[in-house]
């Protein structure tokens, strides 16, 4: 490009226009480079086809304006904080109406983003080979805990919807709260010993609390340590770490894992109303079953009751009845009867007479016959055969 | 029965084993009452328990200004 002065005589002077192109076309000739700082003053609109950012140097003042095409940026899908350390991939261009110099990207990376997730996979592939995230290690939850405890930032949402949900579903328990640092330095020895506090404070079971953050906010509840401290808790615990979308290794290694501390409410505490109703179902069955067994004792009763007053009655009866038959097979024993039929018994000395040889000629025989009775005198024996 | 350092939980269980043992008929009479009584005061102990309206939260202290390791 070829920018033409004007000349003054001797002097070449150029006019801003020709300036600036002259310039940005130089720049333009410049290669691509790496540019690192950290991340400030982020604008992004929808409206707006370009994103600005500043990148400073974290150890000077020293900035540089940054633009990406808003396209570009999104697709990167990066949610950049401010703070945050980058390396830029661009080149320096010359915004020619103004002057002002800024970096045009072509791609932004979050410095460390690929250290920590080699790191983080590599410890989650190591942890699950000692077995710390198997299925046979999760607990149960208990159902009805008598105190549950809260391991909570300083985030007064995390912990404010907590202890909101929990009150809502459960009033009758107590929650101990523990305050700990949730990211930065002195992160995990703090998430550990609240672990241990809450534990020997005699809860039943234990959420961590922890909102949504990026991925280096939560760096500290995919540390060794921490894992190790949830994996070992004696009191079962439940993780609310992030959003559904992120998965710390603390997640892994916890009884249960929940996405909003809504849903750890759900977990840990029963719902008050559906308990009361099953309890009061309980004391219905209770009473009903109490009453129908006491109904039907008193109906028991009360037929033996009935059946004691008729007793008697029907012991007497039954008497009679084995009374007549008794009388009936006597009468049918009787030897009149027998008498009735032509035959008559023969006595004498007062014994009836079965043989011939037990009375002598001249004695006295009584005959009693089937109506009346006569005596006769013996005038002849004729001794009988045997039988 | 206030004093019942048990759980919600084994309360209940108790009240919903004494129901099930008179469901079961094989309970003496002489028992009824007894059994009754004692499910009574395991439901009303564990009313009481659920009567709790506001959440009590405990204090644990704060470690977040712990000197960092």
């Amino acid at each position: 490009m070829k920018v033409r002065p004007v000349m003054y005589g001797e002097r070449r002077v150029f006019p801003v226009a020709a300036f600036n192109r002259g310039v940005a076309w130089y720049l333009g000739r410049l290669p691509e480079v790496w540019v690192e700082g950290e991340v400030t003053e982020l604008r992004r609109a929808d409206a707006w086809a370009t994103v600005f950012l500043t990148l400073k140097d974290p150890a000077s003042a020293a900035t540089l304006r940054v633009t990406m095409p808003r396209g570009r940026f999104d697709a990167l899908d990066l949610t950049l904080a401010d703070g945050e350390k980058v390396q830029v991939l661009g080149h320096v261009e010359l915004y020619e109406v103004r002057g002002d110099l800024a970096f045009r990207a072509a791609t932004i990376e979050r410095v460390g983003v690929g250290d920590h997730l080699a790191a983080i996979e590599r410890l989650k592939q190591q942890l699950a080979a000692e077995g710390l995230f198997a299925s046979e290690r999760k607990r149960p939850l208990p159902r009805f805990p008598r105190a549950v405890g809260v391991l909570t930032g300083k985030d007064a949402a995390a912990r404010g919807d907590i202890l909101t949900a929990i009150g809502a579903r459960y009033p009758a328990v107590r929650v101990v709260v523990r305050e700990t640092r949730v990211q930065g330095a002195g992160a995990e020895a703090s998430i550990t010993r609240g672990l241990e506090a809450l534990a020997r404070r005699g809860v039943d079971v234990i959420v961590i609390a922890r909102g949504g953050g990026s991925l280096d906010d939560l760096l500290p509840f995919s540390s060794e340590q921490v894992v190790r401290a949830v994996a070992a808790s004696r009191v079962p615990v439940v993780s609310a770490v992030g959003h559904e979308q992120d998965t710390p290794l603390c997640d892994l290694a916890a009884d249960a894992r929940a996405s909003t501390p809504t849903a750890a409410a759900r977990l840990v505490v029963p719902d008050a109303r559906e308990v009361r109703g099953s309890l009061d179902r309980l004391r219905e069955r209770l009473s009903h079953v109490v009453s129908s067994r006491t109904e039907r004792a008193r109906e028991r009763l009360d037929d033996r009751r009935r059946r004691l007053r008729v007793a008697p009655g029907l012991h007497l009866e039954r008497r009679r009845a084995g009374l007549d038959r008794s009388g009936a097979r006597l009468q049918a024993l009787s030897p009149r009867a027998t008498l009735e039929r032509g035959y008559a018994i023969v006595r004498a000395h007062d014994r009836a007479v079965r043989d011939a040889d037990a009375v002598t000629l001249g004695d006295t025989l009584a005959v009693e016959l089937a109506r009346g009775s006569l005596t006769a005198r013996v005038t002849r024996v004729d001794a009988g055969g045997p039988g | 029965m206030s004093g019942d350092e048990r759980t919600f939980e084994e309360l209940q269980r108790e009240l919903d084993e004494i129901v099930q043992r008179l469901e079961r008929g094989d309970v003496d009479v002489d028992e009824l009452v007894p059994l009754w009584h004692r499910g009574d005061e395991l439901y009303r102990e564990c009313s009481r328990r659920l009567e709790a309206v506001e959440l009590q939260v405990e204090e644990l202290g704060d470690d977040t200004r712990a000197g960092s390791r």
